[in-house]
């Protein structure tokens, strides 16, 4: 069995002349939660719905399950798009039976997972009623159960976070995870990143339809500048001090009478070296915070680096 | 083919869930109903009219009047006899039971009263409302006072007086009989005999309609013969009826489902091309069931005429032989099918590009206006099949299926048969196949109604040189 899911070699989508996305490759591995992530216009919708053959793309290939997306491999595919709505005049569990068998589980089968997973997903209660009289977040998380009711090897989510509440999107995180702990391989489009740094084993990072990152999270967060944030009331040229650790930028004089310096470290430096060259100096430290990078920062800083380089270029 | 079927019944259920399928079958019986019972509703609802009558020649016109009256009701129950015996046979018992309405035409509106004083002045009042007449339903005005006279050269004066400019029935009656009454009156002072002139009245030709593709005995063509025709523009303005509401029907629902966003989460789990067919299978499914209840209700309604009025004696048989006609059946389904997949695609293709019903107005109106024009060439094709009008309307794709159904029963060539279905079935695979790109780029929003408006202004917005 191959370990790759999805593989995308060179992809490129334009509408009416304006590209979306322009050459991106990347693949998904078995098993593992792939992160896509990107600004709003990035291009990952429209990657998304080219992966399930929804959309051809204008040049490169694509392989869902080793083959061109195609009928066969969509019954292995459990895919929640952006937009997101079901049957309103339906009853919860029909429009799930019924997207179940859109998928090739059999009526009896498909009726008794659908029960079994409103239960499980806390909507028992709403089993009989239909999803005109749901709320939007049981709304969304019958749409869910559609997604997963055919036990799909690889689920595909496009932006499932948005207009979910913290609690939902909790539980959301937690239904990701478990799905991944089933050995299934998921692949979800996000601009939040802290879903991303939390569940995602790897990321794809897009930005006007161009792949500017592909690797895993502690990768991405070690493309972003080590920071150390101190506070000193000293006499001190802190700024000639630390020049040859970084780059340091002086900051606000605070009511206390202590000044902030921000140093973004050089990669021949660290924190450490920055704390030792103050004590050696004397400098009476009010305030010493190595800044831990998070995956925000690394997407910011690969987006701007991204628009530089092709600032530059133009 | 499973997410075809699936797609389908889903669709078929949820119509016949909704109030436009159960208001959709009513229609036709409530169209039927209003259509015959209305006028009689309206004829029987009408108030009587109380009038007064006033000859100052001493009697001579009232009489000349009055026999006018019952002449010209008489021809009239003539000429409803001739159409009834026209459209269901020459019944006796038909004749019998038309014999026996005495109010056929006399449908009693105009009462004449007669009042003491019959001067205007004191009618003036009365006509005006002022004063009501003491009549058997209470007090009423007086509608109008008609005052007939000669004069001094014979010529017959009216002079009728109402406030009503609209109820013209009594006055077209008195004048219409005044005016025989005058006809005949020249014709006996300049010496013409009685008999003479009815004798002459009465002379009218007998007309026996022959098909020369029959001998002698069965040469005559009878009512039953005339069936067919009937039948066939029924099935084209049946099938014209059905079209033309299950393809709102999917309009609206195409809307609803993307304004419920629900389409990118079907085109996941199956084809667009699925998904257009398994729609247009659904309510080709609404339809047959329309049709079915339709067909089962015209055919109850005809057995249950021919029990109720045995005397009827109406040829339900002929009827029915004629709609169970392979040769009318098929071609019927053949054309329905064809004609409902073209205007299905189509319309489900104008849903997908717009999000709202107003969105679709726009697209909508060159459409519904294409769909209008067969609904017309259909009537003028009862009348005059071998026009050419109807025969090159017949080779538009888009009205074949409706046209070319109302002039099967007149054997229409071979060349124009297979030319014309030939043309439609083309057009009707080059509609799908358009539609379903056109469907594919809605659902995903890469098109609009401002799209295919676009599309219509190609060339016509370039800016001039300068």
């Amino acid at each position: 069995m191959s370990d790759t899911i999805l593989s995308l070699d060179g992809v490129s989508k334009s509408f009416s002349g304006k590209p979306a996305v322009r050459d991106v490759s990347f693949s998904v591995e078995r098993g593992q939660i792939t992160g896509f992530l990107g600004p709003n216009g990035a291009g990952k919708t429209t990657t998304l719905r080219m992966s399930l053959g929804i959309l051809s793309p204008d040049a490169g290939r694509i392989k869902l399950f080793g083959k061109k997306p195609g009928s066969a491999a969509m019954d292995k595919v459990g895919f929640l798009p952006e937009e997101r709505g079901i049957y309103k005049k339906m009853k919860t569990e029909e429009v799930i039976v019924f997207f179940a068998r859109l998928k090739g589980v059999d009526a009896i089968e498909a009726k008794k997972r659908a029960l079994a997973m409103l239960e499980e997903f806390g909507l028992g209660h709403t089993i009989g009623m239909k999803v005109k009289e749901l709320s939007k977040g049981m709304a969304q998380k019958v749409q869910i159960i559609s997604t997963l009711v055919h036990e799909p090897e690889f689920i595909i989510l496009d932006e499932p976070f948005s207009g979910l509440d913290p609690v939902n999107q909790k539980t959301l995180e937690q239904m990701v995870r478990a799905q991944a702990d089933a050995g299934r391989t998921v692949l979800f489009s996000t601009h939040v990143m802290e879903h991303a740094e939390r569940l995602c084993n790897k990321i794809v990072l897009v930005t006007e339809g161009r792949k500017v990152f592909d690797g895993d999270v502690t990768t991405a967060l070690s493309e972003v500048p080590r920071r150390v944030i101190i506070e000193a009331h000293s006499e001190h040229d802190l700024a000639s001090l630390l020049s040859n650790m970084g780059i340091v930028t002086e900051g606000e004089l605070s009511s206390e009478g202590n000044r902030s310096w921000k140093i973004d470290l050089a990669s021949n430096s660290d924190a450490q070296d920055v704390l030792k060259a103050c004590v050696d100096a004397t400098v009476r430290l009010a305030r010493f915070e190595p800044v831990k990078a998070h995956l925000h920062d690394a997407f910011v800083h690969l987006v701007e680096t991204h628009s530089h380089k092709t600032g530059e270029t133009a | 083919m499973r997410a075809i079927y699936l797609i389908a019944r889903r669709e078929f259920l949820s119509y016949v869930a909704t109030w436009g399928f159960w208001l959709s079958l009513a229609s036709l019986p409530l169209f039927m109903g209003l259509g015959f019972g209305l006028p009689l509703l309206i004829e029987n609802s009408q108030p009587t009219r109380y009038f007064v009558m006033v000859d100052q020649t001493g009697g001579e016109l009232e009489q000349a009047y009055l026999s006018g009256l019952a002449q010209n009701r008489e021809d009239q129950s003539e000429q409803i006899r001739e159409a009834v015996t026209d459209l269901v046979g020459d019944s006796p018992q038909i004749q019998a039971a038309l014999e026996n309405q005495p109010g056929i035409t006399d449908d009693g509106r105009y009462v004449r009263v007669y009042p003491e004083d019959t001067e205007l002045e004191q009618l003036r009042p009365y006509l005006l409302g002022d004063q009501l007449l003491d009549t058997a339903e209470g007090p009423q005005p007086l509608f109008s006072a008609v005052y007939l006279n000669k004069s001094t050269s014979g010529e017959i004066e009216i002079d009728y007086w109402s406030v009503n400019l609209t109820d013209s029935g009594l006055r077209l009656d008195i004048k219409n009989a005044l005016q025989d009454y005058m006809r005949l009156d020249r014709l006996r002072a300049e010496g013409v005999p009685v008999e003479l002139i009815e004798t002459i009245n009465a002379l009218s030709p007998t007309v026996r309609e022959l098909n020369p593709e029959r001998s002698d005995e069965t040469a005559e063509i009878t009512a039953v013969d005339r069936i067919p025709f009937f039948v066939s523009v029924g099935f084209a303005l049946a099938l014209w009826m059905v079209v033309f509401s299950v393809a709102n029907m999917l309009l609206t629902a195409m809307i609803e489902e993307k304004g419920n966003k629900i389409l990118e989460m079907m085109l996941a789990s199956s084809r667009h091309h699925e998904i257009l067919m398994g729609k247009l299978l659904g309510v080709a499914m609404v339809s047959a069931t329309l049709l079915l209840a339709w067909g089962s209700l015209a055919i109850g309604s005809g057995v249950l005429v021919q029990q109720v009025a045995a005397a009827a004696d109406m040829p339900i048989a002929e009827i029915l032989s004629a709609v169970l006609d392979p040769g009318l059946l098929l071609p019927a389904a053949g054309y329905f099918l064809v004609g409902y997949l073209t205007y299905g695609a189509i319309f489900l293709a104008i849903g997908s590009l717009c999000e709202t019903i107003h969105d679709a107005q726009t697209l909508m109106t060159p459409i519904m206006l294409i769909m209008m024009v067969p609904l017309f060439i259909i009537t003028t094709a009862f009348d005059s099949p071998d026009s050419a009008v109807v025969e090159i309307a017949s080779w538009v794709p888009v009205w074949t299926p409706f046209i070319m159904l109302a002039r099967l029963p007149l054997d229409p060539s071979m060349t124009e048969l297979i030319g014309t279905t030939s043309v439609m079935v083309v057009t009707a695979l080059l509609v799908l196949f358009g539609s379903g790109s056109v469907f594919r780029l809605g659902a995903l929003n890469h098109a609009n109604q401002d799209t295919v408006k676009a599309w219509f202004k190609i060339g016509g917005n370039k800016k001039k040189p300068e």
